[in-house]
């Protein structure tokens, strides 16, 4: 076989919060069925640039590989998408690699999402169970409501709906579409629907559902297909009903 | 750390206010205008005839400036604010949504700043006695024609796209095929807007009445 097949990679690197960004430039021995983490991994077993330069390895998050821990979001050709399911057969090349721009950099392409779990922590995003006493059984699920909360509770905070949405910036922290998609699935659950009024007064407060636009970008980028725009319109019907009725009807 | 504690305050409020007020009063008084401007379709002084009739409404300056003038002043300079605070990123993600998202905000400045003048133009200098003759001269200006044809469509489709925008946002089309359906309807009135205000103007240009036939 003549010369290997080469992959060529450009990632954007910043060693800390605050440092300055910069771009290096990878050539990779091609392998089959490689994706985006592969590839990282290479850099990370011989952290070498293009034209020879020794470099560090490069830091991102990952865990599970099959799109299902939610820490691997970049932004990947210019898109919001899942490392470990980007494979390289099917991405242009030179292969730009960015980490997403809506969350702080901790460092190259790994980024801080607590402003998502702070936000789940804001609208109660789950069913409290306990109690200072056994609060006994609680309601049966019905087999409808499953099936339509199963999908919902797919999410695995990846932070791509945000990352997509024109609405979420530094001026405007809106809390985004996967946490009123939670709020949706929580106020179903007989149980969580105890609480429906305090999350949907939390979605009420700054950067909250009122700032979505219907741009209507985050159920084209979720990666679980999670039906998004129909978890923001139910979720605003139950918010505009609340905020009408709720201290009239009590 | 701690979750910080939200209470809902004012801004949702003010939103969706300003989401009510682009389909009612606002959206409501473009299709209030459109059907009465389309009298010129028919003839000039049947054209006269409901200028003189909404001009002569008792109240007619609270009626003007409470479900006119401060709705769409309302409407326009808090949306000016939201759009302030949006980032279009179409470029990036050429999605349909994406470009009416982007639609919307551009046809809502042009139509603002042509409704000042608007208002400016055909209220004000004419002391709120504008008539077929007015409108004639103005048009005559190739500049005020083509300012009057692109604030029309911008217009037609801030309203079209606001329909859809406003069944999505307050939850009244909650499937994907409903707002499916929400999205055609508004680009449909948007069209049909469009074709009927380009069709006045061509009216006023021309001296063309299409309907005159009705009285004849
Ligand atoms: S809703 Fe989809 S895109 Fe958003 S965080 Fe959850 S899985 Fe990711
Ligand atoms: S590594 Fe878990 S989703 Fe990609």
């Amino acid at each position: 076989m003549a010369d290997k097949k080469k992959v060529i990679v450009r990632v954007k690197r910043q060693a800390g919060p605050k440092q300055e960004a910069r771009w290096e430039e990878f050539a990779l021995d091609w392998r089959p069925s490689m994706n985006v983490i592969i590839a990282l991994r290479d850099i990370a077993e011989n952290p070498l640039t293009r034209d020879g330069q020794k470099t560090t390895p490069v830091s991102y998050d990952s865990n599970c590989l099959e799109e299902i821990c939610g820490s691997c979001a970049m932004v990947i050709n210019g898109k919001a998408r899942m490392a470990c399911s980007a494979l390289i057969d099917d991405l242009e090349q030179p292969i730009r690699i960015e980490p997403l721009s809506k969350f702080p950099v901790v460092r190259d392409l790994a980024v801080d999402r607590q402003f998502m779990f702070e936000s789940l922590k804001r609208v109660h995003a789950w069913v409290p169970i306990d109690g200072t006493y056994d609060l006994g059984e609680g309601p049966r699920v019905s087999p409808e409501t499953q099936e339509k909360g199963y999908p919902l509770s797919n999410c695995i905070t990846c932070g791509s709906c945000l990352e997509v949405c024109p609405q979420v910036n530094e001026k405007n922290p809106f809390i985004g579409a996967a946490i009123i998609s939670q709020v949706r699935l929580f106020n179903m659950h007989p149980t969580g629907a105890m609480h429906a009024r305090e999350r949907l007064e939390a979605l009420m407060g700054p950067g909250g559902i009122a700032d979505c636009a219907n741009a209507q970008n985050c159920v084209q980028a979720c990666p679980k297909g999670i039906p998004l725009t129909e978890s923001i319109a139910e979720v605003n019907r139950q918010v505009w009903k609340q905020a009408l009725f709720g201290w009239l009807l009590g | 750390m701690s979750a910080k504690v939200f209470r809902p305050d004012r801004s949702y409020l003010l939103r969706k206010l300003h989401s009510l007020s682009g389909i009612v009063p606002v959206g409501a008084f473009l299709a209030e205008h459109f059907w009465s401007n389309s009298t010129v379709l028919v003839s000039i002084s049947k054209y006269n005839e409901t200028s003189r009739e909404l001009q002569t409404i008792p109240f007619r300056i609270f009626a003007e400036a409470l479900m006119i003038w401060l709705p769409i002043l309302y409407h326009g300079c808090y949306g000016i604010h939201i759009w302030m605070r949006g980032k279009s990123n179409v470029s990036d993600y050429p999605w349909v949504g994406n470009w009416l998202y982007t639609l919307q905000r551009a046809t809502g400045l042009v139509a603002f700043v042509y409704i000042g003048w608007h208002v400016y133009a055909e209220r004000f200098l004419t002391h709120g006695k504008s008539t077929y003759g007015d409108m004639e001269r103005t048009l005559q200006n190739p500049y005020a024609l083509a300012f009057m044809a692109v604030g029309i469509v911008a217009s037609s489709f801030h309203f079209g796209i606001g329909i859809w925008n406003f069944l999505c946002k307050w939850g009244l089309t909650a499937t994907v095929q409903a707002q499916r359906a929400a999205g055609r309807l508004g680009v449909l009135v948007g069209l049909a807007f469009s074709l009927v205000g380009i069709l006045i103007l061509v009216s006023f240009r021309l001296n063309w009445h299409p309907f005159e036939f009705y009285i004849k």
